[in-house]
């Protein structure tokens, strides 16, 4: 596989992974970024970004809780339109992954 | 790189953003690595898996720029979309850089003309007060029936040129988040 289309493909799947995340509880940036760079190998400061645009989509909104130490933190947490973007995601997904697989199961 | 560097390197990317919008931003990296410090790791570790911050900063840009869009659109938020993509600094852009010329100058005409139509009934609109030169056209009434005319053509030539101002500017939104490099080849990760 050459390198871009593994970008093209991973790029393509943050979202979702991310949405996915967040459906198991709301979570901060920090933690969601080190396991995206730990899963897929994500660059980490790339994680404001995607954030922020997905934020501007209404797929999430952002509380403040006071942490342990320090300042309070900024808590991500999934919308109704996120959650319903997941489902959507996640349906195409599995699709998209059934065919290739057949695919791959009839090439060997 | 150590803390202080990237964030005055991202600073210095985001300087002309809304200061709210920049005292934001460089929270969210503050705290990045206040929680890696806490993580275990060292100010360059962190600033190395974080990526290149002028880089950052161009996306962090454009999406700071597309929200201010889609909250307020009015033609300082649509110069600030297309700021925002000429900072993307693409290849493809030079292709795109004459069509968004082009564009330029057909919202132009369409404003002057709009402008020309409110101008024009509103000259109507004062020739039917008791000053006005009389007779320039047809009766009062009809006078009156063009200038409205006149004037909501504006408007809704207006409306229209707005609307088309949303859905390039959509486009142009779409086309620049193709564009942004999710993944960082500078640290190997792919």
């Amino acid at each position: 596989m050459t390198e871009s289309l593994q970008i093209q493909l991973k790029k393509g799947v943050l979202e979702m992974c991310v949405l996915a995340l967040l459906s198991k509880g709301d979570n901060y940036a920090y933690d969601i970024a080190s396991r995206m760079a730990e899963a897929v190998g994500m660059g980490e400061g790339t994680i404001y970004p995607l954030m922020r645009r997905m934020q501007n989509d209404g797929l999430v909104s952002t509380y403040l809780q006071e942490s342990g130490s320090g300042p309070p933190r900024k808590y991500y947490k999934l919308t109704k339109s996120g959650a319903n973007a997941l489902k959507a995601q996640v349906s195409e997904w599995i699709v998209f992954e059934t065919a290739v697989r057949k695919i791959l199961g009839d090439a060997t | 790189m150590n803390r202080a560097h990237f964030m005055a390197q991202l600073r210095d990317g985001l300087s002309g953003l809304h200061h709210t919008d920049i005292s934001d931003i460089l929270r969210d990296y503050e705290s990045h690595f206040a929680d890696g410090l806490a993580d275990g790791r060292t100010e360059d570790e962190v600033a190395a898996a974080l990526g290149e911050p002028a880089r950052l900063a161009r996306e962090l840009r454009a999406e700071v720029g597309f929200r201010r869009w889609e909250e307020h659109r009015n033609p300082g938020n649509f110069v600030g979309v297309v700021l925002a993509l000429l900072g993307l600094a693409t290849i493809d852009f030079i292709i795109l850089l004459p069509l968004l010329c082009g564009l330029a100058a057909i919202f132009f005409g369409l404003s002057i003309a709009c402008l020309g139509l409110v101008v024009g009934g509103s000259f109507l609109l004062f020739n039917l007060l008791p000053f006005g030169w009389h007779g320039v056209m047809g009766n009062a009434a009809m006078q009156l029936l063009i200038a409205l005319g006149l004037i909501s053509g504006a408007i809704g030539g207006g409306a229209l040129l707005l609307l088309l101002m949303d859905i390039i500017a959509k486009l142009l939104i779409r086309y620049a988040r193709l564009h942004f490099r999710l993944f960082d080849t500078a640290n190997k990760s792919i």
